[in-house]
């Protein structure tokens, strides 16, 4: 009862998810075959976030279908939220 | 023989209760009237024709008419008559002589036959006036900006020099004062009372009166005058002056007709007619005049107009044209036409010296001051003139609109002083207002004084405006309205979304508006209030969550956040406490925010799952958040809002549960060098940082039977795996040590001694087997200061025997230390040394000995 009142409470719309990662590492895969991952210190109604200790890892295929990945490393990071896809909470590292 | 074949003997020729003439109504009254019409001068309507009506042939008796001038033709005639000063001088007189006369001629009053072409023709001179004078505006001076709105300010010199009737007295062919009997025929003035402030036009008038007033007193009034039009007088001086000035050769003439018919109003007409004739007939003959009045009045304005039309609409280059004209400085001038313009500019300006030859007659004081106020005069203009150099630049919409946007940053830079303490105060500044208050800040709550900012540009302003009385209004009015806008503002801002759904007729859903602080709802889920759950504290303990329940630990976090976010709040709304007990009001919004306050704490509490119960096989909900960094970060602001009971409370709760604790647990030191990863360095730190710090302020209030009690919640534990942590080891010390305080400060009574030493002795005899093992790696390492501290602390408090015991189990890293150190720098070795001798000292020992 009290349970389902809190899930109520706390999750009405799906950025309150979002919210319980605040601080927590998390991987946002982006347009254009990126991904992120770092620590969400802040977002916002667009999406628009902010990242610390940010690993983003391009992919990039060539044209003999050569895969290949170039990573990049940033202390902090802000996302305009009209690129981001998806936002999933990282296994814990720890 | 008339000339429109009035009767011109009887002194009471028209009605002295016609209006416009026997009130005494400032003249000009109807000018600046005309002045708004604006650029369309209606001559047709002004005009009514009676020009067209006059014989052209039948002026074989303008002599009789007008009266014979012989005697005067040779009189030297000035051309600075004080019409209008001494007029003035005579004004009483004439105000009684018309009374008398009104009283004794009764039946006259219903003979109505002149005046009424006057008006008209007054109107039609007017006209022409206006017409002229929007050509022409006042110019002699060529810096003197073309109507430039300051006329005022330009005039007043010569409203100075005009109440000067002396000035104009010293007019070399000044006449002898006439009767006052005779005198009322010239009184073209209004009472003095009618004059009030001076508008250009009224100047021009007053000095035409002047000149006109000079004139007529040259010439003797045959009869008495009392009902003399104020209007045509002024129309009267306007002929003198300019006759006087440019038409030298007429004068004898004029002066004729001013003897002639200054009395009558209907022959005043037609000098007046006549103007705009004789500016454009250059021959000057005295007997031919009349008759050339005659011919085309009407005609001759026409050309007036025309001419004059073209000026105006050709607007400021046309006037700089003319200003840079040459001044009328000669009178024996040709009456051309241009001439003749620039003459009636002249005789029209405000300054009543501007002639050359009239300065010369002031005495040299005086003209010292006119140069002066002339030089004042240019140079305020100059002003005028550089700083209207950017008028218009702006719309009034873009002026008010960058005021507004400054004014909505000044006040919420500053905080609106009335709304201090509210949210919106908060919603620009929230991350300085938290921090502030989290440093202790300057303004806890809102009746302490504003900062320094708010208090000087929000109320000294008008303090220190309001040591000068005069401008006491101004600035307290803006700031009112400054206040008021942001008010408005405000609200308006309140206002708008509130209508936040848009239903159109026919459609079949709503449309909701969004904007950055409410966003479009994309699910519409109701919320339930939380509200409800702070009023069942106690089914708090019903709460049972899965420990691993990751999910619902963060989301306890986040409620612990928004709950700590609105303790803040509201602890920045604290009123003031009651400062008497009669101020009931004072005391019920502190009951009320009292009991608010309780809510939220119990809130809080709730929300930190200290009451909940364990579940078996998971750690403590509470101790769960104390796994994330987020949760440990709180720890700070949430012990700022517990009673001390709670705080006890949350120290009991992590001690008690300090071996399930994730940066014990999961932090355990390994003898060989394996280290910890990143993140639970990181975490340790963190939890050190944050965490330790409030338990260490927490335990320093504790009495010792608690510290006591404490420790023996820990002998309940896993000592070992306590010791084999940082953070356990850390706590055991702070336990320890805080004993130790308390024994140097001679706190704790006999009985707790007597407790603690009891557990204290229980709990070496448990954590003596981990001593060797606490150490974070092997001795190179290093890193292991936290381990001596703890060993210290034991050592202290420790009985010979268990000295003895300490030394034993430490013994193999305390030598293995000394010998590392000699391998090492000097003041790492120094540095590894002291850290030992932290242990050896607390047991009466010293590191030297074993070297």
């Amino acid at each position: 009862m009290a349970e389902a009142r809190d899930e109520g409470s706390a999750v009405s719309e799906p950025l309150d998810l979002v919210r319980l990662l605040l601080d927590e590492v998390v991987c946002v895969k982006l347009r254009g075959d990126r991904e992120l991952k770092g620590r969400l210190h802040a977002y916002d109604s667009h999406c628009n976030l902010v990242l610390g200790d940010v690993e983003e890892t391009i992919y990039v295929v060539d044209e003999e279908d050569d895969e290949e990945t170039v990573s990049k490393k940033s202390e902090m990071l802000f996302v305009r939220g009209d690129s981001v896809v998806l936002i999933s909470p990282h296994a814990r590292t720890f | 023989m008339s000339f429109f074949g009035f009767d011109t003997t009887g002194p009471g020729r028209h009605n002295p209760a016609a209006a416009g003439f026997s009130q005494a109504h400032n003249p000009f009254a109807g000018l600046s009237n005309r002045e708004d019409e604006g650029d369309a001068l209606e001559f047709e309507e002004t005009y009514d024709g009676l020009g067209d009506q006059l014989e052209e042939t039948g002026d074989a008796f303008n002599d009789d008419t007008f009266g014979d001038t012989a005697g005067l033709d040779s009189a030297p005639v000035g051309k600075d008559f004080d019409f209008f000063g001494s007029t003035a001088k005579v004004a009483n007189a004439f105000e009684e002589e018309h009374v008398r006369f009104a009283r004794q001629q009764p039946a006259v009053k219903a003979a109505p036959p002149a005046p009424q072409p006057g008006p008209s023709h007054v109107m039609l001179q007017h006209s022409a006036f206006q017409s002229t004078s929007y050509g022409y505006a006042p110019q002699p001076t060529a810096h003197k900006p073309v109507r430039t709105g300051y006329e005022k300010y330009s005039n007043e010199p010569v409203a100075e020099l005009q109440v000067d009737a002396a000035l104009w007295g010293v007019a070399p062919k000044k006449p002898p004062q006439p009767s006052p009997a005779a005198a009322p025929a010239a009184q073209p003035v209004p009472a003095a009372a009618s004059r009030k402030v001076l508008s250009l036009e009224e100047v021009e008038a007053q000095m035409r009166a002047q000149a006109k007033k000079a004139a007529q007193h040259a010439t003797p009034s045959p009869a008495p005058q009392p009902q003399a039009p104020p209007p045509m007088h002024y129309d009267q001086a306007y002929e003198y002056q300019q006759h006087a000035q440019a038409h030298l050769p007429q004068q004898a003439d004029h002066l004729r007709h001013d003897q002639a018919f200054a009395p009558g109003h209907a022959q005043q007409h037609v000098t007046i007619l006549q103007r705009p004739h004789a500016n454009q007939v250059p021959s000057p003959q005295p007997p031919t005049q009349p008759s050339g009045h005659r011919q085309q009045p009407s005609g001759s304005m026409q050309p007036t107009k025309i001419l004059q039309n073209p000026n105006r609409l050709s607007g400021d280059a046309a006037r700089i044209g003319v200003r840079q004209h040459p001044t009328p400085t000669m009178p024996a001038a040709h009456p051309a036409h241009p001439v003749h313009r620039q003459q009636n500019s002249f005789s029209r300006q405000p300054q009543i010296i501007t002639h050359p030859s009239q300065l010369a007659q002031l005495s040299e004081e005086e003209k010292a001051a006119y140069l002066e106020q002339e030089a004042k005069r240019a140079k305020r203009n100059h002003k005028i003139f550089l700083m209207s150099r950017d008028n218009g630049i702006m719309t009034p919409q873009d002026k008010s609109f960058v005021t507004r946007i400054q004014l909505q940053q000044l006040v919420s830079a500053t905080g609106n002083p009335n709304e201090h303490g509210t949210d919106e105060s908060l919603a620009e500044d929230f991350y300085y207002q938290v921090h502030s208050q989290i440093q202790g800040s300057q303004r806890q709550h809102p009746n302490q004084p504003l900062n320094n900012f708010a208090q000087t540009y929000l109320f000294q302003t008008g303090s220190r405006q309001g040591g000068m009385r005069r401008h006491h209004r101004g600035p307290e009015n803006h700031v009112q309205r400054m206040e008021q806008q942001v008010q408005r503002a405000v609200e308006a801002a309140k206002n708008k979304p509130k209508n936040k759904q848009l239903v159109i007729e026919g459609s079949l859903g709503k449309i909701s508006f969004s904007n950055a602080k409410t966003p479009k709802p994309l699910l519409n889920i109701k919320r339930a209030e939380n509200t409800s759950e702070a009023n069942r504290p106690g089914s708090a303990h019903k709460h049972v969550h899965h420990g691993g329940d990751r999910k619902s630990e963060l989301r306890s976090i986040e409620r612990i956040y928004s709950t700590l976010m609105q303790m803040e709040d509201h602890d920045r709304n604290m009123p003031p406490p009651p400062s008497n007990d009669a101020d009931n009001e004072a005391i019920q919004k502190f009951v009320t925010w009292n009991s608010e306050a309780q809510l939220l704490n119990n809130k809080l509490w709730e929300s930190l799952r200290v009451h909940d119960h364990q579940d078996n096989g998971h750690v403590h909900p509470f101790i769960a958040l104390m796994s994330y960094t987020k949760g440990m970060k709180a720890m700070q602001r949430i012990t700022r809002h517990l009673t001390h009971e709670q705080r006890t409370t949350i120290l009991t709760l992590i001690v008690v549960n300090l071996d399930s604790l994730e940066v014990v647990r999961n932090a355990q030191v390994t003898p060989d060098a394996t280290q910890l990863n990143a993140a639970m360095r990181e975490n340790v730190e963190l939890f050190s940082v944050a965490v330790m710090s409030t338990l260490f302020t927490i335990l320093n209030e504790l009495d010792l039977d608690l510290v006591a009690g404490v420790l023996g919640l820990v002998c309940t534990r896993n000592v070992d795996v306590i010791g084999k942590s940082r953070i356990g080891a850390s706590m055991l010390t702070m336990i320890l040590s805080r004993a130790e305080i308390i024994k140097h400060g001679g706190g704790g009574s006999e009985q707790a001694w007597r407790a603690w030493d009891m557990t204290h002795t229980q709990f070496f005899d448990l954590i003596e087997p981990t001593l060797p093992h606490m150490f974070p790696g092997p001795v190179t390492a290093g890193d292991d200061i936290y381990v001596w501290q703890l060993l210290a602390a034991l050592g202290i408090g420790a009985s010979p025997d268990q000295q003895q015991r300490l030394v034993l189990a430490v013994k193999d890293r305390v030598m293995d230390t000394v010998a590392l150190s000699k391998t090492l720098p000097a003041d790492m070795a120094a540095q590894r040394l002291q850290n030992v001798n932290l242990f050896m000292r607390s047991i009466g020992l010293d590191v030297e000995l074993l070297q």
